[in-house]
């Protein structure tokens, strides 16, 4: 019999991500699955994004929809996939990812286009409790694509001038739309855009710390989400907590991943 | 007569508890003055004894425009809707309204509410917080002596005493049928749906109490008779000011999330006391508010009684969990939700706070809180 293959499926706000996973035999852990591919497109919920992540993930690989044995998804725009078997939360799913990328995880914190969630995670990588943000988009994505348009500068630029700066600027709102006015009065008094950038780095740290504390922090913590590639809020992120953070260069798929290996249980689920 | 299914009183339920405009006229074109009364503690027996019927105003779901210009945006939208309501004419049938002060956001909502609708008979009711002391009984039974005072004159009639022990009956036996129909929803989630639960509930604050319980009573006595239950979802107690949303209470249904007790103002909170047998009935509604208790709006001298009653109701009902919908902007709510929490993580139960208010229409990230939690639940169980 040929191995199984699943497929894991993120809508996001703002991206779609796509893995295939791939049975191989078992170590004794969950692991034992192999990323036969992986796919990203940088439009979410309500775009051309989710179908087009899932033709990206097949094209890359030699399998066809037809291959997959059961097809999960997950992200904001979960209910909306035609192509899956079955829907879950992206809380459980990112548990479920960071767990199968760092076992020894204990508190999963996720910053992703509009929400920002922290996880706690207890034995044998189940979701224990957790908290997200209330309707706001400060110490989202979506703060910082704001900031980097008012800032002219582009995202993926940003941890690279923050780590420039010589001087603390304090963005001391995090309410977005405040923010944006504190950082254009901030130009206006000639401040350096690398110390501006920086100090919105802290600034999401200080809300995502204060998100954080509520469930609790437990090492090992791990960051995932679009907003772990950014190496500014990562940074600030530790500093705030004053603890270490890991992140995965598989960040953005963690949810997907998650839900790839989901679909494994409940394809075990469905055969018991 | 033949008697209806469980699924035909439910519907009936829902269709009281969906529609208040069609009650209200229905009373109006009966011949009977309605009173308007707001959250929370109302004595309404007062108002049936004035033979007039009292009338629920927790606000309503919408979009607030009107009441903008009387308040800030992060306010309470209870209070918001209240006044919208009455602002867009909604209230204009009542003859009258009730409104107590016991929280901050009431209160200047009274103020408010008496400037911008004059022409709608007001009274104004105070709670005091030191309730139990003989003076606390006595202030009560003396803002109640107002109340009393002021329906009479909407009413053109006195209440008697009479009149008044047979209101306190009449509600008596509705807040006992009340809490055997929590109980029984709990036991047999299969054929009470959160939404009908909640409709159950909350159509007694659009109905004559007595017609209320008497439709209860029949929905109670069907329910009863039922099998067992063998529910294989989870069970959770649910906390808040209003839990009547659809659209959130479909979400838990969407999950296998049966509502087996709930610590919520609309609900329980609002019948779990009987008004005790006093030879006099104005003492006897003071003495009831004296022995009100677990509530964030309510003095706690020992402060932690309330979350350690919410523990040990989220263990007598069998509940897994416990799902708190906090209203956006209540402040005695959010203030005491660390204490609840803490309470609750401390006896190992799990919880989740979902943010709302009657405003809400996008239930996105309300869904996937509490698909994760039913996750959670699940894993524990």
């Amino acid at each position: 019999m040929s191995a199984r293959t699943t497929m894991g499926i993120d809508i996001g706000s703002t991206a779609s991500k796509c893995i295939i996973l791939r049975e191989t035999p078992n170590d004794g852990r969950e692991n034992g699955r192999e990323i036969v591919s992986k796919a990203l497109i940088p439009f979410g919920a309500g775009t051309s994004g989710p179908v087009r992540v899932i033709d990206q993930a097949l094209a890359d690989c030699d399998y066809r929809k037809e291959d997959m044995a059961y097809i999960l998804a997950t992200g904001y725009g979960r209910n909306s996939v035609e192509a899956a078997n079955f829907e879950m939360s992206e809380l459980s799913c990112h548990a479920c990812g960071a767990y199968f990328l760092f076992p020894g995880v204990r508190t999963v914190i996720d910053i992703g286009g509009q929400d920002v969630k922290v996880l706690r995670i207890g034995k044998g990588g189940a979701l224990d409790t957790f908290v997200m943000n209330e309707k706001c988009a400060a110490g989202t994505g979506r703060f910082l694509e704001v900031m980097a348009r008012v800032l002219e500068v582009k995202l993926e630029d940003m941890a690279r001038l923050s780590a420039q700066s010589t001087e603390r600027v304090n963005i001391s709102s995090t309410c977005t739309v405040f923010a944006e006015s504190e950082v254009i009065s901030q130009l206006a008094r000639n401040k350096n855009k690398r110390d501006i950038i920086n100090g919105i780095h802290r600034s999401v740290a200080g809300r995502v710390a204060g998100l954080a504390r509520r469930v609790g922090v437990e090492k090992d913590v791990v960051m995932t989400g679009g907003v772990a590639q950014n190496s500014g809020v990562l940074l600030a992120l530790e500093n705030e907590l004053q603890t270490d953070i890991e992140t995965s260069p598989l960040s953005q798929y963690v949810g997907a991943l998650g839900a790839a290996l989901l679909a494994f249980r409940k394809l075990g689920s469905l055969e018991a | 007569m033949t008697m209806s299914t469980i699924g035909e009183l439910l519907n009936q339920f829902d269709m009281i508890a969906s529609n208040p405009k069609a009650q209200l006229e229905k009373y109006i074109a009966g011949g009977k003055q309605a009173i308007g009364c707001f959250p929370y503690y109302v004595p309404e027996e007062l108002v049936r004894a004035a033979d007039m019927v009292p009338f629920g105003v927790w606000g309503a779901e919408g979009t607030i425009n009107s009441a903008k210009k009387y308040f800030a945006p992060f306010y309470c939208t209870i209070a918001q809707m209240g006044l919208e309501l009455a602002l867009n004419g909604k209230l204009d049938k009542l003859s009258g309204v009730i409104m107590p002060s016991i929280c901050d956001t009431l209160r200047p909502l009274t103020q408010n509410f008496r400037s911008a609708i004059p022409q709608l008979p007001f009274i104004f009711l105070a709670h005091p917080q030191n309730r139990r002391a003989p003076y606390g009984v006595e202030y009560t039974k003396s803002q109640y002596g107002s109340v009393k005072q002021k329906l009479e004159a909407i009413a053109g009639k006195a209440i008697t005493d009479s009149a008044l022990k047979d209101a306190i009956r009449v509600y008596n036996e509705s807040r006992a049928a009340r809490r055997k129909f929590v109980k029984l929803a709990g036991q047999h989630p299969e054929s009470v749906s959160p939404i009908h639960r909640s409709a159950v509930l909350k159509s007694a604050y659009f109905m004559d109490k007595a017609e209320h319980t008497a439709l209860l009573t029949e929905l109670n006595s069907q329910l009863e008779a039922l099998p067992k239950s063998d529910w294989k979802g989870s069970k959770i107690l649910l906390s808040g000011i209003l839990a009547d949303s659809k659209n959130l209470l479909q979400i838990l249904a969407d999950h296998n999330m049966a509502v087996v007790a709930d610590d919520v103002a609309q609900q329980s909170r609002a019948f779990r006391l009987d008004v005790p047998e006093a030879d006099d009935p104005m003492t006897a509604l003071a003495l009831q508010f004296a022995g009100q208790d677990y509530d964030v709006l309510l003095y706690d001298p020992e402060l932690n009684k309330r979350p350690e009653h919410v523990v040990n109701l989220t263990r007598e009902n069998g509940a897994q969990g416990v799902v708190i919908l906090m209203m956006q902007f209540c402040d005695p709510e959010e203030m005491e939700y660390p204490s609840l929490k803490q309470a609750l993580d401390k006896a190992d139960i799990p919880s989740v706070s979902i943010g709302f208010d009657q405003q809400m229409r996008d239930f996105g990230q309300a869904r996937t809180q509490l698909q994760a939690f039913a996750d959670v639940l699940s894993s524990k169980r």
